[in-house]
């Protein structure tokens, strides 16, 4: 690639992060709130299901629209463009996306360890469906049903059984671990990211590489989730789309090669 | 390289939503407050949450200050009150708790606000014509039951039902023995039970108004306390007049009208005037 060309390659790819973010911006503008009360005030174990049920009026989740609206959109989501809410949309992915930048390490790309943390959020999948079915749900905070948000945070956490600790303590723990470990919750732990990535290989649309990709690593370099187009943990952010040395990277229904 | 091009439906989706966050934004203006800047540090149980925000409403408008409401289960802030926590105005359910808040000087003064009551619910057209809490035991009647619900919902019913000689028969009754009383509602709705026992105020939250058929219960089948709501200014109130203010006003025919808007029963109206007596609502 020429000199001129990567400089144009690189203003596009900034545009392209710009974007995003500014997508990822609207994203918690809409989601935000309800993200929030999900992790630090759902009396629930496992947020951001039973929200038709609960007491805590203040949570966006109890509107029928939002919360009907994301459940029908998301799975919808994952079939026209497999993971890409998590890049796109989250609240949580923006979060961690940002404390990654501090991130001295875990962006070594393919490392044993990596490998095997990734299978993280398959077992907080099997956890959240175990909590959900086989006990039933349970309610294992006080719901605060109206108050200031930190008041009633801290409340939460005061009246707050050893289930609801847990639980918050490994979400808590996982998003600070990202100051550390980029990307950590969502490649490792997010449950609802699980879900997304055993699905999003049957999706319509995908970043994806050809077989030019001759396997350099920049496009892993310039990933928050620090992977590869089509690999795990790809969000089909598009980060990556100019990236590539040989123009192995498109996006769209990937071309058949023979 | 070939510069790839952007499809138009992407470029066109960013701008789109981009466009619609600004919108939002817009559109999301904050409202000027038109207050003093002081604030009344409100906590009451979260039963009385749909009754208290619009007299929270009336009260600031009134005032100029502005009302921090917080609501939840009464028990739980009573247990942080006797803790470390501070609030200038404590509206709880259980007499006892206001007791002993006043006894451990946490609490300056408390009134009788208001009182709850028990009532039969069925599905729109009572398809299975229940009439008292004796048709529980008929067999074939589909019972909805919540025994795990949080303090009182499923316990008072349990004890309706033993007051009424029935407990055993209603339980073997029983299609649902749930943990929410939310839930127990959405049985009823939906036709999956026959009957419930709520108290009446669950009636006319905003999900269930008029959705279903409401039968009363006799009062002497009515549970032990708690039935009573109590409203008392607190030591730790920052502004004391204020705080007592709030409390005339809740209590002023005004504020009383909120609660029985909202299915309770005023403790300052004729009916209520004989519960204070019958459960003693003093301040001690």
């Amino acid at each position: 690639m020429s000199e001129s060309a990567m400089a144009e390659s690189g203003v596009a790819g900034r545009l392209r992060v710009l974007r995003r973010r500014l997508v990822q911006v609207v994203g918690a503008a809409v989601l935000g709130q309800w993200s929030l009360y999900g992790v630090l005030r759902c009396p629930f174990v496992v947020p951001y299901v039973s929200c038709q049920n609960c007491p805590v009026i203040t949570c966006h989740g109890r509107l029928v629209s939002m919360y009907w609206g994301f459940w029908l959109l998301l799975p919808l989501s994952a079939v026209v463009a497999g993971r890409a809410f998590c890049g796109w949309a989250c609240p949580g992915g923006l979060a961690v996306q940002l404390l990654g930048k501090f991130a001295p390490f875990g962006r070594k790309w393919g490392s044993a360890l990596i490998r095997v943390a990734g299978a993280g959020k398959y077992l907080a999948l099997v956890v959240g469906l175990f909590v959900f079915y086989a006990m039933g749900q349970p309610r294992a905070d006080v719901p605060i049903r109206i108050g200031g948000f930190f008041e009633s945070v801290a409340l939460t956490f005061e009246h707050a059984n050893l289930l609801w600790l847990v639980r918050s303590a490994v979400v808590l723990g996982f998003l600070a671990l990202g100051l550390l470990a980029a990307g950590a919750w969502c490649r490792f732990a997010c449950p609802t990211g699980g879900v997304l990535e055993a699905v999003k290989g049957l999706s319509f649309l995908k970043v994806f590489k050809t077989s030019a990709c001759n396997g350099c690593g920049k496009c892993t370099r310039v990933c928050e989730m620090v992977t590869r187009p089509e690999e795990v943990n790809c969000t089909n952010c598009g980060d990556c789309l100019d990236s590539c040395p040989v123009g192995a990277i498109g996006f769209g229904r990937k071309p058949r090669e023979k | 390289m070939e510069k790839k091009a952007t499809s138009p439906g992407r470029r066109q989706f960013l701008k789109t939503a981009a466009l619609s966050a600004c919108g939002a934004l817009c559109a999301a203006s904050p409202v000027q407050a038109q207050t003093s800047g002081e604030i009344l540090r409100v906590w009451s149980c979260g039963g009385l949450a749909e009754a208290m925000m619009p007299a929270n409403v009336a009260f600031e408008a009134a005032h100029g200050v502005k009302v921090a409401y917080t609501g939840a289960f009464a028990a739980a802030l009573g247990k942080s009150l006797l803790g470390s926590a501070t609030a200038d105005v404590f509206a709880g359910r259980v007499l006892d708790l206001a007791k002993k808040l006043r006894q451990s000087g946490k609490m300056a003064s408390f009134m009788p606000l208001c009182f709850t009551r028990y009532v039969l619910v069925t599905p729109k057209g009572n398809p299975a014509g229940i009439q008292n809490v004796m048709d529980m035991a008929r067999p074939g009647v589909r019972v909805v039951l919540a025994p795990e619900a949080s303090p009182p919902g499923g316990a008072a019913a349990l004890k309706i039902l033993e007051k009424a000689g029935i407990l055993e028969a209603a339980q073997k009754n029983a299609v649902t023995m749930g943990s929410c009383v939310q839930r127990t509602m959405d049985d009823i709705l939906s036709g999956r039970g026959d009957v419930s026992i709520v108290e009446y105020r669950v009636t006319k939250l905003p999900a269930f108004t008029g959705r279903m058929e409401v039968v009363n219960i006799d009062e002497g089948l009515f549970p032990p306390p708690p039935m009573t709501f109590t409203v008392g200014v607190m030591t730790s109130a920052v502004n004391k007049p204020l705080a007592e203010a709030y409390v005339r006003y809740l209590t002023s025919p005004e504020g009383q009208a909120a609660f029985e808007q909202h299915g309770f029963v005023p403790a300052f109206s004729e009916k209520g005037r004989q519960l204070v007596e019958k459960y003693g609502v003093k301040d001690v």
